[in-house]
């Protein structure tokens, strides 16, 4: 599966409820397949979706907050994890497309094919979930709809050849739209 | 800066509306880092950075943040605050230590504390000096500006060593 189809299907599980995308080809492709108010489409300070969700999934306690992470995003603030873990948001769902390259840079190679984020995230009491196809995505989030946060889905990606147009609005409209769409 | 100035500041930004404080720890604000886990309202961050995301989610939901630091983790956070902060114009305030204004501090604490105004002042973020004698106009002055959608630093000096 290449990223842009898992972040198309996971999109259209995840309907209105928020999403704070990384930096990079993950903001690209969810602007590109799934472009609404509820996205908070990073395009600098790459590793802090996490953090910057997490601060959203505090303060609204009845949405739930999805953060879509690449695996060299989520190894710049591996401490992120174990401040969410301390903390427990009921309402965070931590989902990390993982190519184990820094594709959006010219494919350099991250150490996640020698790694396992899984065993990282296990060992900081996430509930993780691994996915490696399509159709282990509808189980995986059938299952979640019934259990407690943080969840960490690990989706395991492979390269693409195609490259999404760029995020094409504001800054600052990004974040007018998206606090409006919190308050509704 | 006086103990007992440090417990003032966090308890008015408190009654002043600032709901979340959230950094990295620093000795030139002990009391007043202090003071928050008395009344249980900091978090204490992994890193800088990591606290200024936390912060800018809180501050996208309008509740009010201030991001603490040391002037080591100021520097850190450089690209965070240009690529985050100031790009998206999200408000926070930034508490932030200043090591090394003393020319007799340690070494590690020279250079940065030397460089720091400039770096504030290329930055163009707007900052005080808060001390034990202008505290209340200086809190004042950061929280007209957060009421305007804007960021900005208070500057606590380590003046004894």
């Amino acid at each position: 599966m290449i990223r842009k189809e898992a972040i198309r299907l996971i999109s259209k599980e995840i309907v209105d409820d928020v999403i704070v995308s990384a930096n990079g080809y993950i903001s690209r492709d969810l602007f590109e397949v799934d472009d609404k108010p509820t996205n908070f489409y990073m395009i600098g300070s790459m590793g802090l979706a996490s953090s910057i969700g997490l601060g959203l999934a505090l303060q609204n306690p009845k949405k739930m907050i999805h953060v879509f992470d690449g695996d060299g995003n989520i190894l710049m603030n591996l401490g992120s994890l174990t401040t969410i873990s301390k903390l427990k948001p009921k309402n965070f769902i931590h989902i990390i497309f993982d190519n184990s390259s820094h594709e959006s840079t010219g494919g350099q190679p991250t150490s996640t094919n020698k790694i396992s984020i899984d065993a990282i995230a296990k060992a900081v009491n996430f509930k993780v979930f691994r996915c490696n196809s399509k159709n282990s995505l509808d189980e995986i989030f059938k299952k979640i709809k019934k259990m407690s946060c943080p969840i960490i889905i690990l989706v395991k990606i492979s390269k693409s050849e195609k490259i999404s147009k760029r995020v094409s609005l504001p800054p600052k409209k990004i974040k007018s739209r998206f606090m409006k769409s919190l308050q509704s | 800066m006086k103990e007992i100035n440090q417990r003032r500041i966090f308890d008015y930004l408190v009654k002043n509306k600032i709901e979340n404080f959230i950094g990295v720890p620093d000795s030139t604000m002990k009391f007043f880092i202090d003071q928050g886990f008395k009344r249980k309202k900091v978090l204490i961050a992994t890193r800088e950075e990591e606290a200024i995301g936390i912060a800018s989610g809180f501050a996208l939901s309008k509740s009010n943040s201030l991001v603490f630091m040391q002037n080591a983790g100021f520097a850190n956070s450089i690209s965070t605050i240009t690529s985050l902060v100031q790009l998206y114009e999200i408000p926070l305030i930034f508490l932030i230590g200043w090591r090394g204004y003393l020319k007799k501090d340690a070494p590690e604490h020279a250079k940065i504390g030397k460089i720091q105004p400039n770096l504030l002042k290329i930055l163009d973020l707007k900052r005080k000096i808060i001390t034990d004698k202008n505290w209340k106009t200086s809190c004042n002055w950061a929280l007209k500006k957060l009421a305007n959608h804007e960021s900005c630093a208070l500057i606590i000096r380590r003046v004894s060593l």
